[in-house]
């Protein structure tokens, strides 16, 4: 568990140096089990920061999403730092992005945090649907307590622990500037649910079970706004000329858009789970993202997000790539 | 747009294979293919690219969408790319979309790529024999078949 005093001291100390513009983490959402991402300005709005296993949300994506409006006559560039609280994966987003060159690493100052893994959203609330808002969650020897109207409820960390985060090959952070807390003991990993029963299936089931899933999809493209690597700006999906997709929501144009999104995510998914849990129709987005990210490694051993140096995947070749389906 | 298959006996079925050939290499080819009389089924319908490296992979899922039962990706043998490296960079975005299908359950099979130099005729020729009588195996593409639905 990280220290919460820790964690507001360090903060209040990066957001009071000259050349950091804000710090950008977590304070308590509103209402339920949510959490909200925090803006600090000033050492004082610093107070409000936690840190506990609800916070699942990426932060990695605020930092591009910045709009940089032209400069007035005479203006000068803010070229100030923004401090970003991360847990490893969110890390490992910004690894990635950096190694794109979509930010650069002096211009953010990452506040690491070691995460045991966090709660998944959906579960928590099936859990308790009509309980008002927590005051307190914390994590124990494997067990959550959640105080809620004074009661204290424990419940096994395994039963809402997020599915991806059984997966995470990084719990600590893979750079940072600070780091709160000490480093945890990274977990036995295990493969993401429901993968082993769909490489089991033949081409024929495996369509039936996705053609059921993507023909639920509204196209809200809520995957694509949470996702921290798809920060085009301007996607393909907008395009009118050449329009790839078609505006009208069917299986086609559904399964074509989910080819889409999983495909530009190949080597760069970092396996955060934003793009699920966003998903209003509890799409499996991940078990896609899953299996790319396992033949991208049994391919070419490239792992996304974990060293800023290394070259982007689709921009690299070598010259003894699989070719066996080359006629 | 959409190119129907009125057929519908899988004995009669003639697939639509759409072809991605390179410039340089593979649709010098097939255009060798053709000067030499070399006969090879008429399925494809080929559209030229300057490099295989162009060939965005949604075009092949376009394709599929827009009534192709197959795509082949022609490119130079490794080494021989006008451009360089284009052919080697297509050769691992397809191994990933190949895949990729596959796990949504579209037959990967129906994504075919291959190297095809400008004095390789014959080799053209065999290859479309090849897909067009693999495709036929497989049938028609009618999962994601695009709608007009206005």
């Amino acid at each position: 568990m990280v220290d919460q005093q820790l964690l507001i001291e360090e903060v209040k100390e990066i957001v009071s140096r000259d050349d950091v513009k804000y710090v950008i983490g977590y304070k308590k959402g509103t209402y339920g089990f949510t959490v909200s991402p925090a803006f600090a300005y000033s050492p004082e709005y610093a107070d409000k920061f936690i840190f506990n296993p609800l916070c699942k949300k990426n932060l990695a994506a605020y930092p591009i999403l910045e709009d940089k409006l032209p400069l007035k006559r005479g203006e000068k560039e803010d070229k100030r730092k923004i401090g970003i609280v991360a847990k490893g994966c969110d890390t490992r987003a910004l690894v990635q992005i950096i190694q794109e060159k979509g930010l650069k690493r002096e211009d953010i100052v990452i506040i690491g945090i070691p995460c045991t893994g966090v709660i998944d959203q959906k579960k928590i609330i099936s859990r308790f649907p009509s309980e008002p808002t927590y005051s307190e969650i914390t994590e124990e020897q494997g067990v959550y307590k959640i105080t809620i109207n004074g009661k204290v409820h424990e419940i096994a960390k395994e039963e809402l622990l997020a599915d991806y985060c059984t997966s995470c090959i990084a719990p600590n952070p893979v750079i940072y500037d600070v780091l709160i807390g000490e480093e945890v003991e990274p977990w036995e990993l295990k493969e993401h649910k429901n993968l082993d029963v769909l490489e089991e299936k033949s081409v024929g089931e495996r369509w039936e079970y996705w053609k059921e899933h993507f023909d639920r999809c509204i196209r809200c493209y809520a995957c694509r706004e949470a996702c921290p690597l798809c920060y085009c700006k301007e996607c393909m999906a907008d395009l009118l000329n050449p329009q790839w997709i078609r505006r009208s929501v069917n299986l086609s144009e559904n399964t074509a858009w989910n080819i889409m999104r999983a495909y530009h995510l190949a080597g760069r998914c970092v396996g955060c789970g934003e793009c699920e849990s966003v998903c209003p129709v509890n799409i499996p987005l991940m078990e896609l993202n899953k299996e790319i990210e396992k033949d991208v490694k049994n391919l070419f051993e490239y792992t996304a997000g974990m060293d800023s140096e290394e070259k982007p995947l689709f921009g690299t070749f070598r010259p003894d790539d699989p070719e066996e389906f080359i006629m | 747009m959409t190119v129907t298959e009125t057929k519908t006996e899988l004995e009669e079925f003639e697939p639509n294979i759409i072809g991605f050939l390179c410039n340089w290499c593979s649709y010098a080819g097939a255009d060798l293919a053709g000067t030499s009389r070399i006969q090879y089924p008429a399925n494809i319908k080929i559209i030229k690219v300057m490099c295989s490296g162009r060939v965005n992979p949604m075009y092949v899922v376009n394709a599929l969408q827009q009534g192709a039962d197959g795509v082949l990706i022609g490119g130079c043998h490794p080494g021989d790319c006008h451009y360089q490296h284009g052919n080697l960079l297509a050769r691992r975005r397809m191994v990933i979309l190949k895949n990729l299908l596959e796990s949504i359950g579209i037959d990967s099979r129906r994504v075919r790529m291959t190297w095809v130099s400008a004095a390789e005729g014959r080799k053209f020729a065999d290859v479309i024999k090849e897909v067009t009588e693999e495709i036929k195996k497989i049938g028609p593409m009618k999962d994601i078949q695009r709608v007009n639905e206005w």
